[in-house]
């Protein structure tokens, strides 16, 4: 039986975290599951750690805000120490439903990968897919994606993903502090592991905002393929 | 080159020298980048000294004026510690972050034993 940690991040997360917590323990107990619970709270500025602990969530407080990458890799290294065989990120706002997490861990319980991407475009399925904008964005940067590794990513920015225990430690050890998800794709490509996308629907914020706003799009886009022009050049190696 | 540009010149030269021996004193920059300083304010001070020799350098380089040729070195040198600074900084923020990360996750595990030795 493998060893499965949900990693959610948080930040500001006071109107959501209990929900999303709720939400993965109800199906545990439902489904029979085992599904592991950690929230980072990247130094909120709200109540999210209070209401973490008075409910018994278990969570690790930042001393510091350090922004989604450092605190998914702080997830990443509880994981490592924990002893966990797979981790999944998970948003703590709702966006993403625990019911897939089965479907996405499938993979790479059964070795066909080593990192899962739960994918808003794969298959036509009905679901929240974002606006125009951030979809031709996601377009662009799927191009880029496959210019620098050959392999193409349909939801290069998608934050439902799943990862094998090599990259537990292979995260834990080395993760950027920004824009982690197409960056860290397009290194563990480079790095020779087998990649898999598969078909999740996703839900639109339940409340909050999310991380990346609007004006700050052009500029995010820029840093990507920039991210991943210098992937391309740079040589991989496995961690040992 | 005037002589007035020359006496500003050893002027801002020795300024800058006297300035890094403080600091320096004060153990505020360590040894290796103070030499940094120290040869960016000699180069100063030799324009200043020797301006005939830096007027054949830059006519050979091509420059119009001997001037330009100063503030060049001095532009490029600024590039160059830029470049330096962003680099370090980054070298900076990854210590921070890994810090950060290990003090928290240290804390919340002291927290758990506590919490269990409170139980029993």
């Amino acid at each position: 039986m493998e060893k499965v940690l949900l990693i959610i991040p948080a930040y500001n997360e006071e109107e959501n975290i209990l929900k999303t917590y709720q939400k993965v323990i109800d199906y545990n107990k439902k489904e029979k599951k085992h599904y592991d619970v950690i929230v980072i709270n990247d130094c909120s500025k709200d109540k999210t750690s209070k209401i973490c602990h008075d409910n018994n969530i278990p969570v690790i407080d930042l001393i510091h805000n350090l922004g989604i990458g450092g605190a998914v890799q702080t997830g990443y290294k509880y994981a490592y120490e924990n002893n966990y065989d797979i981790a999944v990120q998970f948003d703590g706002d709702g966006q993403h439903d625990v019911r897939y997490v089965e479907k996405i861990i499938k993979p790479i319980i059964d070795k066909e990968a080593d990192l899962v991407i739960g994918s808003r475009f794969v298959e036509d399925i009905k679901t929240f897919k974002s606006t125009f904008a951030r979809r031709v964005g996601i377009k662009i940067i799927s191009c880029f994606m496959k210019f620098a590794t050959h392999k193409k990513i349909h939801d290069t920015t998608s934050g439902f993903r799943a990862c094998s225990k090599e990259l537990i430690y292979d995260f834990s050890l080395s993760y950027p502090s920004e824009y982690p998800e197409p960056v860290t794709t397009a290194e563990v490509l480079k790095k020779k592991y087998i990649v898999k996308e598969v078909a999740v629907e996703m839900n639109e914020r339940e409340a909050g905002v999310s991380s990346i706003r609007a004006w700050k799009n052009i500029y995010y886009m820029l840093n990507v393929c920039l991210a991943l022009l210098a992937i391309k050049i740079r040589r991989y190696k496995r961690c040992q | 080159m005037s002589v007035s540009l020359s006496i500003t010149l050893i002027g801002v030269g020795l300024f800058l020298m006297l300035l890094t021996t403080y600091v320096l004193k004060k153990g505020r920059i360590p040894e290796k980048y103070s030499l940094l300083w120290y040869a960016f304010s000699l180069i100063i001070l030799l324009v200043a000294i020797f301006p005939n020799l830096f007027a054949f350098i830059s006519d050979g380089l091509g420059f119009q004026v001997m001037s330009n040729l100063v503030i060049g070195i001095i532009l490029g040198t600024l590039i160059i510690l830029t470049m330096a600074l962003t680099i370090m900084i980054a070298g900076q923020k990854k210590k921070t972050t890994l810090l950060i990360q290990e003090l928290s996750l240290v804390k919340s595990r002291i927290k758990k034993l506590e919490e269990k030795e409170n139980d029993k």
